[in-house]
């Protein structure tokens, strides 16, 4: 079941910039006003991960891609990509509704995912938690 | 034919439970229409007059021949009228007999509502358990006879998990006669992971039992309707009720409607009475517990202390003695949960644990959302339940997901057409409502 809402090109070509160019540090995404299509609306290259949860309003729903870098115990440096479908208790009903059944549509867009995040509050998106999930598996 | 043009559908919503029929126009934030799924009919008699032992024994009731007029709605099977028996369509979640949906549906919207259906598309819900028959027999109905111009069926347990907000979710959805636990992943149902039971029907057997037993602080409790009380005067907690029964309707009340309006009564004790001790079952806490008043139709009228939490235990925990003597118990939450989670992969129980969405009214059981916190905490690290507090959401979640769905301009592209079902038949519902 989904939403019908289409994925913007302009979602898929920031993807790959943030994917292959290795420049960007996350990207923001959002339904457009009118709810037809998955558009970016913040790209940034801040390491900072303070605010990039700064740029996950507190009562509206997002999706973010970010780029976690980590340090691998005993293995140096490493990177994932991770996909965020940030829905906060404090949402309204029908922004939930509708991010929820067109997450599928730029979820599948999005090729290199290593990890998806699903937080409906700041805790579930804390570094720590992040990093735990990241750092399990390989 | 309806253009799908802007975000202006008008689509309605119906969503099927066992105790109501929900219908309302997509977009609003509640429905307009909630009437009972449960209708009532006078049997065509063959002649002579029908007396109560024509009428079968309790809880057995002959399906209506479809000349019978059903009664419907507000004024449908509430309203006493001499050898009235009661039908529901409903059995598990599941419509079990088609005869009376358009009725019932018909009333809602057509009655209730004032709309015509063959201008408005039509989302409806099922359970996650429904048969590839049923929802196509639905989409029949709503095609062949209702005429609307478009159609989609869609799951009460992705539609709970999108209104919270989430892709991944474990729904626990507590009825009027079923409990289920749906663990919904990335959208989809994880089938092996569906459970349900016949629990809230076991609770309700349970209060019932309390009430009519007589026990050290109360006697036999008749469960009678105001419908057959005439009169009443007041009398003081726990003393005998001075009423007059009408025993020209008792005599011609069916047993099944009889069974009918004691549950009403039962359902409507536990609903102001009964609740759930949220730290198990303690026999001090129970007792340190104020204890409530109730009045009952008959004008009987005590005050409820422990008993009232024993009710509710019933949810979480069986008791020895009853487990012993029953084999086939229906589940508790507990054993739902965990079965439900048994059959997922681990990686995924976590991500589950940590979004569970509590729906349907039999949630709203006092104290109920609190108690499965702590004994989930208990056995998980990380439990976030959403549980709406808003009763509304709560109760309707189902629908009101349906609702959001439905009313956006871009779903349009996904509604099965007239057209499409003229062309396909059948099998265009399994393919397009996934």
């Amino acid at each position: 079941m989904s939403s019908g809402v289409a994925v913007n090109s302009e979602c898929l070509d920031t993807f790959q910039e943030l994917k292959l160019g290795k420049k960007l540090k996350y990207i923001i995404y959002a339904v457009s006003k009118d709810k037809t299509e998955i558009v970016v609306v913040k790209t940034s290259k801040s390491a900072d991960y303070d605010e990039f949860i700064a740029d996950l309003p507190e009562d509206d729903c997002r999706w973010a891609v970010y780029d976690f870098e980590f340090e691998k115990e005993g293995g140096g440096k490493r990177n994932k990509i991770c996909f965020y479908s940030w829905a906060p208790d404090d949402a309204k009903i029908k922004a939930k509704m509708l991010f929820a059944s067109s997450k599928d549509a730029l979820r599948r867009a999005l090729v290199g995912i290593a990890a998806e995040i699903q937080g409906t509050d700041y805790s579930e998106v804390a570094y720590e938690s992040v990093l735990d999930k990241v750092s399990r598996g390989n | 034919m309806v253009q799908y043009g802007g975000d202006e559908v008008s689509a309605l919503v119906i969503d099927i439970g066992a105790s109501t029929l929900r219908a309302g126009y997509a977009g609003d934030d509640a429905p307009k229409a909630i009437i009972p799924t449960t209708y009532g009919f006078i049997p065509q008699s063959t002649g002579a007059d029908v007396t109560m032992a024509d009428a079968g024994p309790e809880g057995e009731t002959e399906p209506p021949k479809a000349e019978s007029t059903l009664y419907i709605g507000q004024h449908g099977p509430s309203v006493w009228r001499a050898d009235m028996q009661i039908g529901n369509p409903v059995v598990d979640g599941m419509i079990n007999d088609f005869k009376p949906i358009p009725s019932l549906i018909t009333h809602a919207l057509r009655d209730v509502m004032r709309c015509n259906p063959e201008e408005h598309p039509v989302l409806l819900t099922e359970p996650a358990w429904n048969s590839v028959a049923n929802r196509e027999r639905m989409a029949e109905i709503m095609f062949e006879e209702f005429n609307v111009p478009a159609f989609y069926i869609a799951n009460t347990g992705v539609l709970n998990a999108f209104a919270a907000g989430k892709g991944s979710a474990l729904v626990i959805d507590i009825g009027n006669s079923t409990a289920s636990v749906t663990p919904v992943v990335d959208g989809f149902v994880l089938r092996k992971g569906l459970v349900y039971s016949a629990l809230p029907q076991l609770v309700q057997a349970h209060a019932k039992h309390t009430l009519v037993m007589p026990s050290h602080n109360h006697p036999q409790i008749q469960l009678l309707p105001h419908q057959l009380i005439s009169n009443k005067t007041p009398v003081e907690p726990g003393q005998a009720p001075r009423f007059t029964i009408r025993e020209d309707r008792l005599a011609r009340t069916s047993p099944s409607l009889m069974t009918y309006y004691e549950s009403r009564e039962v359902d409507e004790w536990g609903q102001s009475v009964a609740g759930v001790l949220d730290q198990g079952w303690n026999d001090q806490a129970a007792a340190a517990r104020h204890a409530r008043h109730y009045e009952f139709p008959t004008g009987f009228n005590t005050l409820f202390g422990p008993e009232r939490y024993q009710v509710g235990e019933l949810f979480f925990t069986h008791s020895r003695e009853l487990a012993a003597s029953n084999p086939h118990l229906p589940r508790t939450i507990p054993t739902l949960i965990s079965q439900a989670l048994a059959a997922c992969d681990p990686d995924m129980r976590q991500v589950l644990m940590g979004n569970v969405v509590l729906s349907g009214g039999g949630s709203l059981f006092a104290g109920l959302a609190e108690r499965l916190n702590n004994e989930l905490s208990r056995n998980f690290p990380h439990v976030k339940i959403h549980a709406p507090g808003n009763p509304v959401e709560r109760r309707y979640g189902g629908w009101l997901g349906g609702s959001i769905l439905a009313s956006l301009g871009t779903f349009h592209q996904l509604w099965i057409s007239k057209e499409e079902w003229n062309e396909h038949g059948k099998a265009i519902v399994g393919q397009r409502c996934k």
